[in-house]
């Protein structure tokens, strides 16, 4: 069992959420894509989403399918609005510098140990 | 006031993807035939080859409307209207600087030619017309009204570069009163998967990039004249204004 915590170290990931604690979300997968209306068909309860996309929708969606936490790849930060948007929901939104496919890689190899 | 048939997304010659058969008179001689009196160009991210069909479509007795489908940030096409040809330049040369930098191939995309009123060849766009500029919707909107340009999300039913494709839903903010859809969707249809979407005014356009595609989708518009705040009067039914699809 990994936590977004174990994650963010991995990446040098940041939490733009700070009333959410990393420790405390499990990660049970993970979903990849910057097209939010394939997101919500396709992303599910406790997988990280990984994308450059940081419209205040993003939130929304991510509250729809469950999705715990976000992660902005490329080093993308969101307005100051989604971020309070996100900590009302309960969705923990963080950056790391690295791009979408090394996002995933490093995801996909912590959950395979 | 009388009806107008409205075909308010069309490309040139300047769009990558637009055949070359597009040039002023041919166009505008296909659109009055097919009944169509108010049209708009609408080309990805530029607004250079508004001045050519304008004039064209003057002296044709169409009427023109100057128009851009802007790509976001968020790769949401949006159509960007204007009444005035100077603050719609000035939103063009803006907008331009806002793009990113890729070259255009025109092997893969074609060529994006700029032209004159008579054809002539004015120079061929360099810059990667199918591309994103670095707005995103929000601030293309905010722009946009600093130019007085009226905002219209394109072929919103579209599974790609629409803005439901790209952000799920129609979102809060900013409001957007008129939406653009495909020459063919079943809108009741549409609507009755959608039913957020009812009481929103609709704008059915051809997004001709050839010929062929003209006269594929189309408005009717009661108005007094083809103007821009007619049409969004007329998405708002003000002052007995009707927009029909």
């Amino acid at each position: 069992m990994i936590t977004l915590h174990d994650y963010l170290m991995e990446i040098e990931g940041t939490n733009h959420t700070p009333g959410l604690d990393p420790r405390e979300i499990v990660l049970k997968g993970g979903y990849v894509c910057d097209m939010l209306s394939d997101v919500m068909g396709s992303a599910r309860e406790g997988q990280a989403w990984i994308t450059i996309m940081k419209h205040l929708n993003t939130i929304a969606v991510a509250s729809m399918t469950g999705v715990p936490a976000i992660i902005l790849s490329k080093g993308n930060i969101p307005e100051q609005a989604v971020i309070d948007k996100a900590s009302e929901e309960g969705i923990c939104i963080c950056s790391s510098e690295m791009d979408s496919f090394s996002l995933a890689g490093v995801l996909y190899t912590l959950l395979q140990k | 006031m009388r009806w107008f048939t409205a075909d308010l997304h069309i490309h040139t010659v300047l769009s990558p993807c637009g055949g070359l058969e597009m040039a002023p008179k041919a166009l505008i001689g296909c659109l009055k035939s097919l009944g169509i009196d108010w049209m708009a160009i609408t080309d990805h991210n530029t607004l250079a080859n508004c001045p050519a069909y304008a004039a064209v479509a003057a002296r044709e007795g169409v009427g023109f409307t100057w128009g851009v489908e802007v790509q976001t940030a968020e790769e949401i096409h949006l159509l960007v209207y204007f009444d005035q040809p100077d603050k719609a330049q000035a939103f063009g040369a803006e907008l331009y600087e806002s793009l990113l930098p890729l070259p255009n191939d025109p092997d893969f995309f074609g060529d994006q030619v700029i032209i004159d009123e008579n054809e002539n060849i004015l120079g061929m766009e360099q810059r990667a017309l199918i591309n994103s500029s670095l707005w995103d919707l929000n601030t293309s909107v905010a722009k946009a009204m600093e130019y007085g340009g009226y905002c219209v999300p394109a072929h919103i039913d579209a599974e790609v570069n629409s803005i439901m494709s790209q952000l799920g839903f129609l979102p809060a903010e900013p409001v957007f009163p008129l939406l653009g859809i495909s020459a063919g969707l079943n809108l009741e249809q549409y609507l009755s998967k959608h039913p957020e979407l009812r009481g929103k005014a609709f704008l059915r356009c051809s997004d001709a990039h050839y010929l062929n595609d003209l006269g594929s989708g189309s408005s009717k518009v009661f108005a007094h004249e083809a103007r821009v705040s007619e049409l969004a009067k007329a998405a708002l039914h003000l002052e007995e204004r009707r927009l029909l699809v």
